[in-house]
């Protein structure tokens, strides 16, 4: 193996091979591109009702949400009862998404069964209640 | 400016990568910023329909109520939490009997849900609800 001296490789312009590089980058990219789910979150705080016998739900879903003082909340912004079916059928037309319903422990039923019917009524295949799991 | 012809390729053809690089980079800032990690639990809720519950109103059914204090009872007589998935368990005996959450408008949602919870413990197949005020 012939080893050049320090003095003679100043012609060659030094490079480092960048294609392992890439390999990685890409890897990581198509591994966020496939995880990316862009779900409008309420961003709220909601403490949630404990259940035992619940189950893991579609990550790309449709969050509304409801306050412990009975406020219901959709992308940060607050629709009222009324303005529930109304976004619910519009956000239903561009594509079928299940809806969760994130209503607080301490929220009353009465406002969770109003959400529930306007959300069925506006053609939700399927609607579930978010709950924490211990 | 001296141009190499094609037949002294002594050393190979190199495209320069690095403004793809920068390009990937960027869209990849642009995932890792975007991705959120929502792990959502719940239950399922579907009742059949909305409007037909209360044309099938079975005399077989099991309805657990829920008053305004919060508090669950079965035909009339108060029972608490940890007995609800018993008493199901038990009209369950002949299996299809649908079992009604008769909740009071202003009864809180947790306790709906720890009654939903401890139904489906019990082992019942058609749960649904109703609200009352």
């Amino acid at each position: 193996m012939a080893r050049r001296s320090l003095s003679e490789e100043s012609e060659i312009s030094a490079e480092i091979n960048l294609s392992p590089m890439i390999d990685c980058i890409f890897i990581l990219l198509i591994f966020f591109i496939v995880t990316t789910v862009f779900t409008e979150e309420p961003g709220i705080d909601v403490v949630k009702p404990d259940a035992t016998m619940d189950m893991n739900l579609e990550k790309n879903s449709i969050i509304i949400a409801i306050s412990a003082d009975n406020h219901v909340v959709y992308g940060g912004k607050e629709l009222g009862i009324a303005g529930v079916g109304a976004r619910v059928r519009q956000l239903l037309n561009k594509n079928e998404l299940p809806v969760i319903i994130q209503a607080d422990a301490r929220a009353e039923h009465g406002v969770f069964s109003d959400v529930w019917s306007e959300v069925k009524n506006a053609g939700a295949k399927k609607i579930s209640i978010s709950t924490r799991n211990e | 400016m001296s141009r190499r012809t094609i037949v002294g390729d002594e050393d190979a053809p190199e495209i320069n990568l690095s403004s793809m690089i920068d390009c990937i980079f960027i869209l990849l800032i642009f995932f890792i910023v975007t991705t959120v990690f929502v792990e959502e639990q719940g239950l399922a809720v579907n009742k059949p329909d909305s409007a037909a519950t209360s044309v099938s109103e079975k005399e077989e059914n099991l309805v657990l109520e829920i008053d305004q204090q919060n508090k669950v009872l079965v035909d009339g007589a108060e029972v608490s939490l940890a007995d609800v998935p018993a008493r199901v368990k038990a009209t369950m005996s002949e299996p299809d009997i649908p079992v009604v959450i008769r909740a009071h408008e202003k009864s809180t949602h947790g306790m709906f849900v720890s009654v939903w919870d401890a139904a489906k413990k019990g082992g019942a197949q058609t749960l649904s609800f109703s609200t009352v005020n």
